[in-house]
């Protein structure tokens, strides 16, 4: 494994210092080169502008078996395609670890759970999730009932649906959150 | 604070610019005027940032929910204005302490993660993780939490106690033969070396040496057992801090389906049954909604008597095994009594009869008593879980106690040598015995479950992993490490190497046979209540015995640091009236006899602390108070809002009749408009699916209120 001196200035280091995942940029700048490494270069020092396609960050063990890979994506990357940059995958890794604390992991969550990014989350946006987590077999009715009874429980203000603050106070409530909303690499 | 700002900027900008130019015109509005608006909120969060210190800069920008590129913008304007204030004091010695602390923090970032490459069993953690769930994986994370403890445990009893001992006797070598059998009873050779008490010698009576062992046996074991208590404490009130109080006691829906999907699991077989589990437990939530829970009063007085009984039951098993263990060892000590030849093979091996017989029933019993939970009906089944783990503890500590009251009691007077050596054997024999059953209990609980469960009764499938019963075995098991530090300060070692074996045995059985849970329960909950139980009955019981035992119990006469003492405690009341002597030393003196000997000391502290206790009690009522009226304060912030957009929706419905004419139907209606527009639905594509009715801006309250305020400045300006 060669130098992080090598890879990244030291002032490109020290700029990385803003993500929580501030003490692994080397071992996640290999994973993210070794997806491609034709097109992505070893020397980071002149900022090359390199974006991998989707398909190549949706085929990484820790994301592929996972139900809201293309969401995830989608969320971090610059273009909203899901096609990222260098910063966009430490971007991502960083939302993802332990060491984040609760408001960002929950403002994360939030968009990556709001499918047409209106900044709430509607009962169609909860359908989808469902049906992301269930894989489609539960009835039509059945579907409804969850939905409703969800806005049900944690909507606040009373709008029909989920604004950040109501989503946040779920979090509040639910201490398991910090643990599960967490990807190992 | 700057954050929520922060959020609704980023959330503007990727809602408006890909195709709102020519939304953006039609409501009268430039792409500048929103950039003009981003600049503004932007230059604020510079400004508040520039006035924090250094770290907390660093740490409120990592917070910040924006991407890396923004934060690094924004990281580079705080820096620069923190220069160009600098910028007319710069001196030289400024300067070299900015680079200092530059490459004190580079330093600090290269020795962390120097450390991350070394921690423990890191790869194999993230794979338990990533196959079981988060729930499974917080038994092996105990488990490394405990071998911690047992780790400093056995470094400072090793660095203060055994050395030296060590030193001083080199050169004697007990006369017994080592037999193998010595490792799983551990008298015989083990009798009269540094692995129990008896082997530890004060030697400033004999020679020259000046290491004064009785001092430093109580203070390393005292220090320790402070040390542990502290971290126990301040762990537990973290945990609950975080777990409990905030938390709701009820689990919905909305819990369910947003939050406790765990975003670390990479097995797809793990993936689809976490899936599957998820749509059972959902569906079962909504049949519970449907059905009625109002029963008889016949039924009631039925499951209140199948209670009761099965409460009966379970203090009585208890009760029974605990009679048995006791008369076991009162027939242990008539052996001892009426043996005459110390090294006969047969009576080392039946010495180990009465671990056997108190393991045994710390694995059958819980047994019967989860057939008993079967029998009885519980509504919620995390109640459920919460009486068997009581029931267990129970039954776990009363063999405890039984085995305590049988040393402190019996063995102190009728054992002829070594009471205290004794003692630590038989720790020893129980931690040893101890271990081959939890690896017993593996294999009948775990394997052979799992070939019954695929080959001869399908119907019972593969086992999953018992998550509470583990961590009761490990809370036992450090519970007798922890009594036992006094009598034998090596036991730390082995307790160590158990729960490095326990590790990979644990690991190993739960690739090959186990399935993940099925139940995603509350696993952070469940953490606390056994960090609790770690605490409350497990180091408190163990501090108890051995402070009783050196305070009111005799050292034996003939073996040990203190023989010849009345109490072991009595060593530190020579050593203070020999510094008494010493006129340097009179503070330490006056200390100790007015606060650590004088019970009105104590009991002022104690009354000061109820005092605080019922402040801080009245404290967290007034707060919950407060949190309700915030609340409810919430629920009118809502309504205020949603009643306030309906007046500028129809307000600007009438300003700009001639783009909207046909569509002033009511509040929800505006923003459809815009979706209509072909060359607008163009250029937004992401996400938004064309028959659904939810409004392309991001915001659209905030673009309302950009509105508001542009008519009403071009008002002002017609004036």
């Amino acid at each position: 494994m060669g130098n992080k001196q090598t890879i990244f200035t030291p002032q490109q280091l020290d700029a990385y210092q803003v993500g929580h995942s501030a003490r692994r940029e080397a071992g996640l700048f290999y994973r993210y080169h070794n997806l491609a490494p034709q097109l992505v270069p070893l020397d980071y020092t002149s900022k090359p502008d390199v974006k991998l396609p989707y398909e190549l960050i949706g085929s990484m063990p820790e994301l592929k078996d996972n139900p809201f890979r293309q969401r995830i994506a989608q969320v971090f990357s610059e273009d909203g395609e899901g096609n990222m940059t260098l910063d966009d995958f430490l971007d991502m890794f960083s939302a993802l670890s332990e060491m984040a604390p609760r408001d960002l992991k929950a403002y994360y969550a939030f968009k990556i759970y709001d499918f047409n990014d209106d900044d709430y989350i509607c009962k169609s946006d909860l359908e989808k999730t469902l049906n992301k987590l269930t894989r489609n077999e539960l009835t039509e009715d059945e579907v409804r009932m969850v939905c409703e009874k969800v806005i049900d429980e944690s909507d606040l203000d009373n709008d029909g649906r989920l604004s950040l603050e109501d989503f946040q106070h779920m979090i509040v409530r639910a201490p398991d959150f910090l643990s599960t909303f967490h990807i190992r690499i | 604070m700057g954050v929520t700002s922060m959020r609704r900027r980023g959330t503007l900008k990727t809602g408006l610019l890909p195709g709102g130019n020519v939304a953006l015109e039609k409501i009268g509005l430039t792409e500048e005027d929103v950039r003009d608006e981003i600049m503004s909120e932007e230059q604020d969060l510079v400004k508040e940032l520039v006035t924090m210190s250094t770290r907390e800069c660093i740490q409120a920008i990592r917070d910040l929910p924006m991407c890396m590129e923004d934060k690094k913008n924004i990281r580079n304007q705080v820096l620069a204005s923190k220069s160009s204030k600098k910028g007319f004091l710069l001196t030289c010695s400024a300067d070299c302490s900015e680079q200092i602390s530059l490459s004190l923090r580079r330093c600090g970032v290269g020795l962390s993660s120097a450390r991350q490459a070394v921690r423990l069993w890191q790869g194999t953690m993230k794979e338990i993780g990533g196959r079981f769930g988060t729930s499974v994986l917080s038994y092996f994370s105990f488990l490394k939490w405990l071998l911690m403890f047992n780790t400093i445990s056995f470094l400072v009893n090793f660095g203060f106690i055994t050395i030296p001992q060590l030193v001083q006797t080199s050169g004697r070598s007990p006369d017994v033969r080592f037999t193998g059998l010595e490792l799983i009873t551990g008298a015989g050779y083990f009798n009269q070396t540094v692995m129990y008490y008896g082997g530890y010698i004060n030697g400033t009576k004999d020679s020259d040496f000046k290491y004064n062992m009785q001092l430093a046996y109580f203070f390393t074991i005292a220090a320790y057992l402070v040390l542990c208590g502290v971290s126990l404490i301040y762990s537990m009130a973290r945990s609950f801090r975080r777990n409990f109080v905030l938390s709701d006691l009820s689990s919905g829906s909305a819990w369910r389906l947003l939050c406790s999907w765990d975003f670390s699991m990479v097995n797809e077989r793990a993936v689809r049954q976490r899936k599957n589990n998820l749509r059972v437990q959902l569906k079962e939530s909504l049949s519970e909604m449907m059905q009625t829970n109002f029963l008889p009063v016949s039924e009631r007085m039925k499951q209140l008597g199948i209670h009761l009984c099965t409460w009966v039951v379970s203090a009585g098993l208890a009760a029974g095994s605990c009679a048995a263990i006791y008369y076991l060892c009162q027939y242990n000590l008539q052996q001892i009594k009426v043996s005459q030849n110390p090294g006969n093979l047969k009576e080392e091996a039946s010495t180990l009869l009465l671990p056997f017989v108190v393991s045994l029933f710390n694995l059958v019993i819980p047994l019967l008593y989860s057939l008993l939970s079967k029998v009885e009906n519980y509504s919620n089944p995390r109640f459920q879980i919460y009486v068997i783990i009581l029931r267990n503890v129970f039954l776990k500590m009363s063999i405890l106690s039984i085995l305590c009251f049988h040393w402190v009691n019996n063995v102190t007077t009728n054992v002829p040598m070594c009471w205290e050596s004794y003692v630590g054997q038989d720790l020893y024999r129980l931690v040893i015995v101890n271990f081959f059953f939890s690896i017993f209990g593996s294999f009948f609980g775990e394997f052979l479950r799992r070939i019954i469960g695929t080959r001869c009764m399908p119907s019972i499938g593969i086992p999953e992993f018992d998550i509470a019963t583990n961590v009761l075995d490990l809370i036992y098991a450090q519970t007798l490490t922890w009594i036992g530090i006094y009598f034998s300060p090596l036991l730390p070692l082995i307790q160590m190497i158990k729960l490095f074996l326990l590790f990979y045995l644990k690991k190993v059985s739960l690739n090959r046979n186990c399935q993940p849970p099925r139940r995603s329960g509350r696993a952070a909950q469940m953490q606390t209540i056994y960090i609790a139980l770690l605490f409350f009955p497990s180091f408190v019981g163990a501090l108890s015995l051995v402070a009783y035992t050196v305070w009111c119990l005799t050292p034996s006469d003939s073996c040990g640091p203190f023989q010849g003492l009345n109490t072991t405690f009595e060593a530190v009341s020579l050593w203070m009236e020999d510094t008494a002597i010493i006129s340097e030393f009179s503070w330490a003196v006056w200390i100790y006899s007015h606060m650590i000997k004088s019970e009105l000391f104590f009991f002022l502290l104690a009354l000061i602390f109820l005092v605080l206790i019922y402040f801080f009690w009245q404290i967290t009522q007034g707060r919950k108070m407060l949190i309700i009226l915030l609340k409810e304060q919430i629920i009118n912030e809502g309504k205020d809002k949603a009643f306030l957009l309906e007046k500028l929706r129809t307000f600007q419905n009438l300003s700009l009749v001639p783009y909207h004419a046909e569509n002033v139907h009511g509040p929800q209606y505006f923003e459809r408009t815009y979706q209509t527009e072909s060359d607008y639905s163009e250029g937004y594509q992401r996400g938004a699916c064309p028959e659904e009715d939810t409004p392309p801006f991001a915001s659209s309250a905030l673009m309302q209120a950009m509105m508001a305020r542009r008519q009403a400045e071009e008002e002002d300006e017609e004036y």
